[in-house]
């Protein structure tokens, strides 16, 4: 397999355009992530397109606008993994020797939907009879906080932390810090959420161009070399799960690690799926960041601000930067990039050499979630 | 229990069927019991009733009546959710004896982790064909 890496990013703020359609979402970020490369658009072999909720041939339509269409394009739908799966994909593509420089796309278009919780598959048997997002991550937080003990207030830690980021970060969709205070006197969603606990809707669009290592050396002066790429599902269970520790994350983080010969000790900045704020302290455990149990001591030790041992989600995570979901995995990446860069601006994690991703959802009865796509990079 | 099963019937006040369809039946007495799947070849127990056994595959499901009562794992009170359901919502997984998790509504404001719970029928939201009813778990009275 030939070695992978970044050779250009690029992605629109995230934030809500009502009168954008998801073409012209996407292509400013396909456009930049070309100029960020420096790149001659038609050395691109093939597209890899994500997206949650856009509806069909996205990736087409995307292309098509720029003029850059009539090459493999293949359109990825994996829930809130739909970009990482899409980068997945495209890492193999190039790993395996079938192109030398693919693009990855990440798009979503939100606001169409008008509000509320993310619409789910009504297909589905959990889904029928009225789970919701907000609700599935809300029992997750109640388990957890009777489990160990746990206060509301240490769980709501999480949302200042990420917002105080995303004031540093000018593509979040929301930039004003917020107080542990403000967090829970904000509206009721899913008890123990209030409105400050979740992810907010809105649009975005992010893109990645990846060459093999020997064709990124010669067009690319910063390349960000990806260590490891990593795509699973979760497993289906009828009866018990323990929904403090989700097994899709907890298995796919092992075997990201042994696929990198990395572990957790070695990672000096992560994105990871904070769509509510009880999820980054589950994710902390699940990587191995803490021991179980000890999500909100690693908080509250300031060890994941930036600045601190092992900051998370720098960018402000899906809680600041904005949660569109299909988008989600590909911003991760540009904001990695970025950071081992050191393009990261006020936001910067000083002398970053190796940056994950982690980007999981679906939500399926049955299943801690449908799909996980983790990623480590390397300057 | 077995011999039960053939007097379920569909709530009497409506001829509409149960959110849950075949998955809810409730006997002359009003009893209610939650119809889920034993697989005949492995004897894997799940719910709702699925047409192949996640286990072995095998595809030999019968129907099979699940306990009446268990242990609520986790709930939330949801206060945002579609118009049909009835709010707050109270939501939640609740482990029966035989190892099958269901998802289910809750009812009751006095709900906490580790509660036992039985299964019961109930109104969970209302649409323009009227009351939504599926089986709820409220705590059992001792």
């Amino acid at each position: 397999m030939k070695g992978v890496s970044v050779i250009g990013v690029g992605m629109i703020p995230f934030g809500k355009y009502p009168d954008t359609n998801i073409t012209d979402l996407g292509w400013p970020a396909v456009k930049a992530a070309i100029k960020d490369a420096g790149l001659d658009a038609r050395r691109i072999q093939a597209v890899y397109s994500g997206t949650a909720r856009g509806g069909a041939m996205v990736g087409q339509r995307i292309m098509g606008r720029l003029g850059l269409a009539g090459l493999p394009i293949i359109n990825v739908e994996n829930a809130c993994s739909s970009s990482s799966s899409a980068m997945a994909q495209g890492v193999m593509a190039v790993a395996s020797g079938a192109y030398d420089v693919v693009l990855v796309i990440g798009v979503e278009k939100l606001t169409k939907f008008g509000g509320g919780t993310l619409p789910l598959d009504e297909d589905d048997w959990e889904v029928r009879l009225g789970l919701t997002m907000p609700a599935l991550y809300a029992m997750r937080a109640q388990r957890y906080m009777h489990d160990y003990g746990v206060s509301l207030k240490d769980v709501a830690g999480v949302s200042v932390k990420n917002r105080k980021n995303g004031v540093l970060n000018p593509d979040a969709q929301m930039r004003k810090e917020v107080t542990v205070d403000e967090v829970l006197a904000s509206r009721m969603i899913a008890d123990p959420f209030t409105l400050l606990q979740c992810c907010p809707t809105g649009d975005g669009a992010a893109a990645i161009i990846l060459a093999s290592n020997a064709v990124a050396k010669q067009l690319s002066s910063n390349p960000i070399e990806v260590r490891a790429s990593h795509l699973t599902s979760g497993r289906f269970m009828s009866g018990f799960r323990d929904m403090t520790s989700p097994e899709i994350t907890v298995r796919g983080a092992r075997e990201t690690f042994e696929e990198s010969g990395l572990g957790p000790e070695d990672i000096d900045v992560a994105e990871v799926h904070d769509a509510f704020s009880i999820a980054e302290l589950i994710y902390y455990e699940a990587f191995g960041f803490c021991p179980r149990g000890e999500g909100v001591a690693l908080l509250n030790s300031g060890a994941t601000s930036i600045g601190g041992r092992i900051p998370i989600n720098p960018s402000g995570g899906l809680l600041a930067k904005g949660h569109p979901v299909g988008a989600t995995g590909a911003a991760q990446v540009v904001e990695i990039v970025r950071q081992l860069r050191g393009q990261a601006g006020a936001r910067q994690v000083e002398g970053a050499k190796v940056g994950m991703t982690h980007a999981t959802g679906g939500g399926i009865s049955g299943f801690d979630h449908g799909a996980c796509s983790i990623h480590i990079f390397q300057r | 229990m077995h011999a039960s099963m053939a007097e379920t019937a569909q709530p009497s006040t409506s001829t509409r069927p149960f959110l849950c369809g075949d998955a809810l039946g409730v006997n002359s007495s009003g009893r209610a019991t939650l119809i889920g799947g034993r697989c005949a070849d492995c004897g894997t127990e799940t719910f709702p009733r699925v047409p192949v056994c996640a286990s072995c595959m095998s595809e030999n499901i019968r129907p099979q009546p699940m306990p009446h009562e268990g242990t609520l794992y986790a709930f939330s009170v949801v206060h945002v959710a579609a118009k049909k359901w009835r709010k707050p919502m109270r939501i939640g997984y609740v482990d029966l004896k035989n190892g099958a998790r269901v998802f289910t509504h809750l009812e009751g404001a006095d709900l906490a982790i580790g509660d036992d719970v039985e299964v019961d029928v109930g109104t969970v939201g209302d649409d323009e064909e009227g009351p939504i009813v599926s089986f709820v778990f409220k705590k059992v009275k001792r």
